[in-house]
C-alpha cells in the first residue's frame, strides 16, 4: 500500500519536475546550436558541440569586467554589513543603558520601511556626493542590509551564554577584546548564514544597478545581460549563451553553500 | 558547585555596584555605545534623512532643480489619483501581491507535503523545484520574454501551434495575458522555496506526534488537520508575510519580462516611484507615491501579523 503510494507520487512528480526544469534545459541546450537549428528544432539535442556563441559572447561583451564589479561590490557590502551588523547586536546585548533598547526599536521600525520609500531621496544623495554611476554607491545603498544582519546576529547572540562573556570580562578582557576574540567566532554559524543569503541578494539584485549604473564598464552581470537584450534580440542563441555565463557562479555559490541555506531557513523558522 | 561560583562572581562584582569615578563610567558608556555607532549612522544616513526628506517633498511641488519650492499641501497625494498611469500601476501591484501569494501558498503547501513523503526521485524533484531561486529573478525574467515572445523565438507558441495549430498567443502584448503571464512566471520561480521553507517546518515536527495519533486510531486526515496543519502556522505566517511584502516591492520581474507594458498594465508601483521622481523630475509626486507606498506596506504587515497572531491563539 505504501510502495503504490509512493510510486504513484512518482509518476506525478517526475513530470511535473521535468516541465518545471524545462525552461532551464531549453536554455541550456541552446547555447551548444546554431540560430537555424534553435529555430527549427527548439528542445533537440545539438547535432555537435559548438562553442561558437560562447565565443561571440566573450569577444561582444566585456564580462570579465563585470564579473570583477559584482565580486568588488558583492565583497565589500557583504563584509560592511555583517561587520555593522555584528556590532550592533554586541552592543546591543552589553549596553546596559537607555539608549540601546530605543536603537533596537528605531531599527525594527526601519526593517519594514521598504527600500523604495527612500529611493528618490537616496539617489538625489549620491549625486550630490557624486556616487551616482559608482560601484562604491551600490556598496552605500547595500549597508542598509546590516539592519537585517542586525535581526539574524541578535537573536542568535542571545543563544550564547552571557557567562562566557562575563567571564571575560572579569578576567579584564575590554569589550573590543571580547568581541574580537569571544564573541566573533562563536556567532561564526550565523555569520555565515546571514552571509550568504545577502550574498545571494546583492549579486542578483536588478533594481539598483539599474537605477545608479548607466556606464558599461561599471555594469553588474545582471544589468549587463539586461543592456545586452537589445543586442541580441535577434541572435537568441548568443542570448541564452549570455544567460547560462552569468548563471554558472551562482549556481557554483549555491551548490558550495546549500548546507547554510537550508540551516538559515529552519534558524529563522526558529526565529520566525 | 553552582551556588558557589555564583558566590564567587557576587563577591567579585561587589565593587562593580559601588559607584565607579566619573571618567571610568564615560568610559564604559563609551565602550559599549561605540558598537551601535555604525548602525545608527546607517539608520540615519539611509532611513531618516530620506524618510524625513519624502515625506517633506510629497507635500511640495519640488521638481529636482528649481529653488522656489512650494507647499501645495495634499495636492499631490490628489494627483496620484488622477494620473492614470499611477493609478493602475496601483492596481496592478496590489492584485499581483495578493495572486502570487494565494496561488504560491496554494502550490508550495502540498509541495512540501508531498516532498516530506518518501518517494523515488525525490532528491531530483526537491532540486528542480528549488532551482530557480538562485538565479537572478531578472535574469529569468528576460529568458521568459524570448520563450513568450510571439515571433519564431518564442518557443512556447511554436510547441503550442505544432500540438493544437492554435496561431500565435500575445502572452505579453495583450494587458490581460501580459498581468497573468507575470503571475505565472513568478509562481514558477517562487513556489520551489516557499515549499523548503514549509518542509523546513514540517521536518521540525517530532514523528512521535503522528505515532501516538496513529495508535489513538486517527485517520491520516485527523492527523493532518490536528497535528499537522496547527504547526504549520508560523511557517504559513513568515511565508504569507515575505510574499505579500515582496510581492508590493516587485519591480524585477514584470519590468524585465514587459517593462510595464503594454500601456500601462503591468507597471508596478516601483517603477512609477522611480520614473517619476528620477527620470522625469516630479519629485513631489513621486514622493507622495512613496509615502503612500510606506503606509499600505506597513498596514498590509500590521494586518498580517494580527491575523496571524489570533489564528495562531486558537489553535494552540
Amino acid at each position: 500500500m505504501r510502495h503504490q503510494r509512493s510510486v504513484i507520487t512518482s509518476v506525478v512528480m517526475i513530470p511535473l519536475g521535468i516541465i518545471v526544469g524545462l525552461p532551464f534545459y531549453y536554455i541550456i541546450v541552446n547555447t551548444f546550436k546554431t540560430q537555424q537549428e534553435t529555430a527549427n528544432d527548439p528542445f533537440g539535442w545539438p547535432s555537435h558541440l559548438n562553442l561558437d556563441n560562447y565565443v561571440t559572447v566573450f569577444q561582444t561583451l566585456p564580462i570579465v569586467q563585470s564579473f570583477f564589479n559584482t565580486v568588488y561590490v558583492t565583497v565589500l557590502s557583504i563584509t560592511l554589513m555583517l561587520a555593522v551588523g555584528s556590532m550592533a547586536a554586541f552592543g546591543r546585548i552589553v549596553g546596559k543603558g537607555k539608549i540601546a533598547p530605543v536603537i533596537g526599536v528605531a531599527l525594527t521600525i526601519a526593517f519594514v520601511v521598504p527600500g523604495q520609500a527612500t529611493l528618490i531621496p537616496l539617489y538625489r544623495m549620491l549625486v550630490r556626493v557624486q556616487l551616482v554611476d559608482s560601484l562604491n554607491g551600490l556598496v552605500v545603498m547595500y549597508s542598509a542590509g546590516s539592519i537585517f544582519c542586525y535581526f539574524l546576529i541578535l537573536g542568535y547572540m542571545r543563544t550564547v551564554p552571557g557567562e562566557i562573556i562575563e567571564a571575560a570580562r572579569i578576567d579584564g578582557a575590554g569589550p573590543f577584546r571580547i568581541f574580537w576574540t569571544i564573541v566573533l567566532p562563536l556567532i561564526r554559524p550565523i555569520l555565515i548564514t546571514v552571509g550568504v543569503f545577502q550574498t545571494m541578494w546583492v549579486w542578483n539584485d536588478f533594481i539598483l544597478p539599474n537605477v545608479l549604473i548607466s556606464s558599461q564598464d561599471k555594469q553588474t552581470l545582471v544589468l549587463q545581460v539586461y543592456t545586452a537584450v537589445g543586442q541580441f534580440t535577434t541572435n537568441w542563441p548568443a542570448f541564452m549563451t549570455l544567460t547560462v555565463i552569468v548563471l554558472i557562479p551562482m549556481v557554483i555559490f549555491f551548490v558550495a553553500m546549500q548546507r547554510h541555506i537550508v540551516n538559515g531557513l529552519v534558524q529563522g523558522s526558529v526565529k520566525g | 558547585m553552582t551556588a558557589q561560583i555564583q558566590a564567587a562572581t557576587r563577591t567579585i562584582s561587589v565593587p562593580r555596584t559601588r559607584p565607579a569615578p566619573r571618567w571610568a563610567r564615560a568610559r564604559e558608556f563609551f565602550s559599549t555605545h561605540v558598537f551601535l555607532l555604525p548602525i545608527v549612522v546607517v539608520f540615519v544616513v539611509i532611513y531618516v534623512i530620506p524618510m524625513s526628506q519624502s515625506l517633506y517633498y510629497s507635500f511640495t511641488n519640488y521638481n529636482g532643480y528649481s529653488a522656489d519650492v512650494k507647499n501645495v499641501g495634499l495636492h499631490n497625494y490628489q494627483q496620484i489619483f488622477a494620473d492614470s498611469a499611477m493609478l493602475s500601476s496601483l492596481g496592478y501591484t496590489i492584485f499581483y501581491a495578493i495572486a502570487t501569494t494565494i496561488c504560491v501558498t496554494v502550490f508550495a503547501i502540498p509541495l512540501a507535503l508531498t516532498l516530506n513523503t518518501k518517494f523515488f526521485s525525490r532528491n531530483f524533484v526537491r532540486s528542480i523545484f528549488f532551482f530557480p531561486a538562485i538565479p537572478s529573478i531578472a535574469v529569468l525574467g528576460l529568458v521568459w520574454t524570448f520563450i513568450l515572445n510571439p515571433l519564431g523565438s518564442g518557443v512556447l507558441n511554436t510547441v503550442l501551434h505544432a500540438l493544437t495549430g492554435l496561431g500565435p498567443v500575445p502572452w505579453l502584448s495583450n494587458g490581460t495575458l501580459a498581468q497573468l503571464s507575470t503571475v505565472v512566471v513568478t509562481i514558477w520561480a517562487l513556489t520551489g522555496w516557499h515549499a523548503i521553507l514549509y518542509l523546513a517546518y514540517l521536518q521540525s515536527i517530532p514523528t512521535e506526534y503522528y505515532e501516538v495519533a496513529t495508535i489513538d486510531g486517527a485517520s491520516s486526515g485527523q492527523r493532518f488537520w490536528y497535528i499537522t496543519l496547527p504547526l504549520l502556522v508560523p511557517a504559513v505566517t513568515v511565508s504569507q508575510l515575505l510574499l505579500m511584502t515582496n510581492g508590493l516591492k516587485v519591480y524585477d520581474l514584470p519590468y524585465t519580462l514587459t517593462r510595464g507594458g503594454p500601456g500601462f498594465s503591468t507597471r508596478t508601483l516601483t517603477q512609477s516611484i522611480i520614473e517619476a521622481g528620477i527620470a522625469q523630475s516630479r519629485v513631489g509626486q513621486a514622493s507622495a507615491l512613496a509615502v503612500l507606498f510606506l503606509i499600505v506596506v506597513g498596514i498590509v504587515i500590521l494586518v498580517q501579523l494580527t491575523i496571524a497572531r489570533s489564528v495562531e491563539r486558537r489553535l494552540s
